[in-house]
């Protein structure tokens, strides 16, 4: 099918353009990384038209549905949001050493989604709902924020490493500084927060509208909720006990462990009312 | 620091305690910490299932701290409380005082003021206070805000903000938890949930409700009329389908056909559909037609179930076979008339030629099984519902406000000079996204300057 062929190709381009970022580290070369952001570009428009493709091949098997239901799709879908929010970044910031950073989570991703099922299966009655198209794509835009957070809040670790060594070569000696990769940090998760929020919310509405019940702490809401805490207990040990730097890295990494775990985890380890990712 | 303490009357450390973000964010974190047990271990199993698991000790020890259904156990509800109470105590303690802030908002720019603000600019002019007090209004409430104008001591400030609503966003979003949680409770308390099987054709007024411990009286009846379950071409399951009616008053009130994600409300009882089976044994039809052609009957025969003929005699159906002798779907019935033994032979669906070779008066033709379904019914009322919605909306407002706004306040402070020129001093600040503020700043620094030239 030609959905899983773009897919492939953005697989690809995905791996390119993370050599790319990373070997624009290492030789220290500007022009390696604007080569990066291209392939990033291109990728944007593969991988927007695979969803496309998909959700139209959908329709012409009679099955007809948002391309967000299952692993492989969700998996794709993350990819996808991570590649757009990192470009935001890139563009806002004008600095492209977070690519090397960042694009490897999309990468890997897209990755194991290969060796995901890839067939478009119909969908069961439970997940025939216009709340799952919202419920799933707040919570990937908000699961894709974290990971540019998580990915940033690395960098910051070795930079600020290297800032107490006061040792200013190396590689390292390219990342932006670390007030604005702190920054960056904490703003990713403004981003993601709300749209967790809203995703979580979505999803207690589906529930209360497919079976009665807006939550019932089975292990994916109760997952999703651990996620919103840690990044809640975040926020306040920043604004207001001015949690910067170091420690606020390490509970972004720990946010995104979790959100991690949230995501594949419950699925692989635990059982619960959640259908995709089990099969 | 120690002398202090020491003065601070008990109720004041305990409000201290309760006001503390500290709290809040241990709160946060052992609540998270302590939910992942919950998901590790299942809830709500039979007993039997965690004595598979588990020692018998270590059964025990977890059947009383409540492992099993933690997330109702009064030691997680404790803590909700106190997440509650810290949540009230802290907004009770802060919201006033922002509210008294941002009623009266500085809006004389002091020596004091001026020292804790980074983005400042000062330039001196030509003329009159008052000629260019009106010049920088002007051009504060064109690109900015229109400007508060204090006269004192013969200075002149300006004050203009915009984004105050952003002061309001964590307070917003503090309210919908409170909100919700109302809901929550609301709803546990003078709602119910139940659960309930109707067989086609068939109806209930209760529903069991708590575990089937007590039957709610629904205060009208349900009825369901028809199930039907729909298949894709690959044989996976497309939609389940009860039609189902309210009988309310002795009339038929509301009719719907409910699907997953499509449920019924009644009275603010909402029924979901939620699994279905096949009700008790099956019937066969059996088509019964006189030789001489006077009479047909369409009989249903339950398993074993005498079924009387007028003038022939008792039909049971007592065995059904999916393949008999490999002719396909077939009966066997038993023949009692009066006076005569028992006869019994088996009919093979749609063959009813072969029947008639049977010398009897009677020719019966199997049609096949037909077998009653029942639907499961989710049953809920959740008063407290709308309410949770209300603060999830209010949520996802306050948190928009809290991230997405800024509260940005300009100062424009004017004084005769020495010289006898005007002293100008214009500074900002925003309390949020300061990058942004500062090109927004620079704009209006470089539009100020240029009026009135
Ligand atoms: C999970 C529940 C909670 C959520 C979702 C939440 C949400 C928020 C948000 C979004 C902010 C703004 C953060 C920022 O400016 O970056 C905030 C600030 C704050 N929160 Fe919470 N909060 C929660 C629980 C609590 C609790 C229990 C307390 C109790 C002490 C608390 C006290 C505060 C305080 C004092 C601030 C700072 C207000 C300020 O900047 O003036 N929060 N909260």
């Amino acid at each position: 099918m030609s959905n899983v062929i773009l897919f492939n190709l953005t697989t690809v381009l995905f791996g390119v353009a993370s050599a790319l970022y990373l070997g624009a580290l290492y030789a220290k070369n500007e022009k390696i990384a604007g080569a990066g952001t291209w392939v990033c570009v291109l990728a944007a428009v593969v991988s927007t038209a695979a969803l496309g493709v998909r959700w139209y091949e959908s329709y012409q098997m009679g099955i007809g549905r948002i391309p967000v239901t299952n692993l492989y799709e969700s998996l794709v879908f993350f990819a996808w949001s991570v590649n757009l929010f990192y470009l935001v970044v890139e563009w806002k910031y004008r600095n492209r050493t977070f690519g090397a950073f960042v694009m490897p989570i999309a990468f890997f991703t897209m990755v194991f989604a290969v060796y995901n099922d890839s067939s478009i299966q119909p969908l069961v009655p439970a997940l025939q709902s216009y709340w799952l198209h919202a419920h799933v794509i707040t919570c990937f835009v908000g699961y894709a924020a974290f990971a540019v957070s998580a990915g940033v809040a690395l960098m910051y670790l070795l930079k600020a490493r290297q800032e107490e060594a006061k040792i200013s070569e190396g590689v390292v000696g390219l990342l932006p500084a670390c007030k604005m990769l702190d920054d960056l940090v904490y703003r990713a998760i403004i981003w993601g927060f709300p749209f967790l929020t809203a995703g979580i919310i979505t999803g207690a509405a589906w529930a209360n509208y497919a079976w009665g019940t807006y939550w019932s702490w089975d292990p994916k809401e109760t997952w999703s909720l651990i996620v919103w805490l840690v990044y809640a207990a975040f926020l306040h040990a920043r604004v207001t006990r001015g949690w910067h730097g170091k420690r606020a890295a390490i509970l972004s990494l720990v946010g995104f462990l979790a959100t991690i775990f949230c995501y594949l985890g419950v699925n692989l380890v635990l059982s619960g009312l959640h259908s995709y990712g089990g099969g | 620091m120690a002398d202090e303490k020491r003065t601070l009357s008990p109720m004041d450390r305990v409000w201290n305690f309760f006001i503390s973000v500290k709290l809040a964010i241990v709160t946060l974190i052992v609540l998270a910490a302590t939910s992942i047990l919950g998901t590790i271990i299942e809830q709500n199993q039979p007993p039997e299932k965690y004595h598979k698991i588990y020692e018998d000790w270590a059964f025990a020890l977890m059947d009383r701290i409540n492992l099993f259904d933690m997330y109702h156990s009064v030691w997680f509800l404790l803590m909700l409380v106190l997440f509650t109470v810290n949540l009230s105590c802290c907004t009770i303690d802060r919201f006033p005082k922002m509210l008294k802030v941002v009623r009266n908002p500085r809006t004389k720019l002091d020596e004091n003021l001026e020292k804790t603000l980074s983005l400042a600019d000062r330039w001196k002019k030509k003329g009159t206070l008052p000629e260019w007090a009106g010049k920088y209004g002007e051009a504060l409430s064109a690109s900015f805000a229109k400007p508060k104008v204090t006269e004192v001591d013969g200075q002149v400030h300006l004050y203009a903000e915009t984004g105050v609503a952003s002061r309001f966003g964590v307070y917003v979003t503090h309210l919908s938890i409170i909100i919700i949680f109302i809901g929550a409770i609301l709803g546990n308390v003078l709602g119910f949930k139940g659960y309930v099987n109707i067989t086609e054709g068939e109806s209930v007024t209760k529903v069991p409700v708590r575990g089937g411990i007590l039957m709610q009286d629904l205060g009208f009846t349900v009825r369901c009329n028809a199930f039907s379950l729909e298949t894709y071409p690959s044989g996976q399951p497309k939609a389940y389908k009860s039609d189902l009616s309210v009988i309310d008053g002795g009339r038929e009130t509301v009719r719907k056909t409910i699907v997953v994600n499509d449920p019924l409300q009644y009275k603010g009882i909402w029924f979901y559909q939620s699994s279905y089976g096949q009700a008790g044994g099956a019937t066969a039809r059996v088509m019964a037609a006189r030789k001489d052609g006077t009479h047909e009957d369409m009989l249903s025969l339950a398993p074993n179930e005498p079924v009387p003929i007028d003038g022939y005699g008792i039909v049971r159906g007592v065995n059904y076979d999916q393949n008999f002798q490999g002719n396909g779907p077939a009966l066997q019935v038993v023949v009692e008339k009066p006076g005569q033994p028992a006869a019994s032979f088996w009919l093979f669906q749609g063959r009813a030629d072969l029947d008639r070779q049977r010398a009897d008066s009677m020719i019966f033709s199997f049609g096949g099984l037909s077998s009653k379904m029942f639907t499961g019914l989710q049953v809920a009322k959740d008063p407290g519902v709308n309410i949770v919605w209300l603060g999830c909306t209010l949520m996802v407002i306050g948190l928009i406000m809290a991230f997405f706004l800024s509260h940005q306040r300009v100062w424009v402070r004017l004084a005769q000079g020495a010289d006898g020129r005007v002293e100008v001093v214009l500074a900002g600040s925003a309390n949020r996204n300061r990058l942004a503020f500062e090109k927004r700043f620079e704009k209006l620094q470089t539009g100020v300057k240029a009026a009135g030239q």
